[in-house]
């Protein structure tokens, strides 16, 4: 996706990207992006949760209203499960990737 | 705990194929916006594989260059979802891939102008970077310019 966000910025529209992999975003290097640490498929927020899929996209707004460093990412710090501080779900997408 | 190393991730599931080329950039483009959010027509693009019941699916495998164009008054029950990984195809709730909705009512409340319509869908898995910059991208860029959009958001899958 940071491919077609660099595009679309070189052709002149400014451009803000959700990031689901900050190691990839890293390196692509879309103009904006924010980072929400959620799993493949949730970068726009948890499923029937309107109000953190708000917050996400405002978000989301607000930096590509403020951003004024090509190349900013900036990491949202929403847990995916509030009851797991400590990301659990990160392993488990290590040793059993969802995109199989 | 550390955000899923996805580079290395996909080195382990594929250990006998010369590594994936990542693109690699040190550098990032930049306009600058000239206008607040709340002025901005808005478009929405997103990778997941979205098509309407009415459009034909997309190719779920690999390297499928087209686009669909989403009525932003779309009915969100009648968009459906091709894609590769299994827990994509079962998403409920498009918005997590595809906030229309979302936009919708930014729109009602006015912090931003318009979500500009059509949204832009395509699948992941693109392999052929040379097509996707030379072919895709161009296309997007001039259906984007032709409906005066002020700035993009792009949501991956």
């Amino acid at each position: 996706m940071g491919l077609f966000a660099r595009a679309i910025e070189e052709a002149g529209i400014p451009t803000i990207t959700l990031s689901s992999a900050l190691d990839i975003t890293s390196l692509v290097k879309p103009p904006r992006a924010v980072f929400v640490n959620f799993p493949l498929g949730h970068q726009a927020g948890r499923p029937f949760d309107p109000e953190g899929q708000t917050r996400i996209i405002l978000d989301a707004l607000h930096l590509l209203e403020t951003a004024t460093t090509p190349g900013t990412i900036v990491q949202l710090q929403y847990k995916w499960d509030e009851n797991d501080p400590l990301d659990s779900w990160e392993d488990e997408e290590m040793l059993h990737p969802s995109v199989v | 705990m550390a955000p899923v190393a996805y580079i290395e991730q996909v080195r382990r599931m594929f250990p006998n194929d010369p590594p994936y080329q990542w693109t690699v950039n040190t550098k990032s483009p930049w306009v600058p916006m000239t206008k607040s959010v709340r002025d901005c027509r808005i478009a929405l693009i997103s990778s997941g594989g979205i098509y309407h019941r009415t459009q034909a699916p997309f190719d779920s495998v690999k390297n499928d260059l087209t686009f669909r164009e989403i009525p932003k008054e779309v009915d969100m029950a009648e968009l459906q979802v091709s894609h590769y990984s299994p827990k994509a195809k079962k998403v409920q709730d498009l918005n997590t891939i595809f906030p229309l909705q979302r936009l919708r009512e930014l729109e009602a409340k006015e912090v931003i102008a318009a979500l500009a319509s059509p949204a832009f869908t395509f699948m992941g898995r693109i392999f052929t970077r040379t097509r996707l910059q030379k072919e895709m991208a161009p296309h997007l860029i001039d259906r984007l310019r032709t409906m005066n959009v002020d700035a993009a958001l792009l949501v991956p899958v």
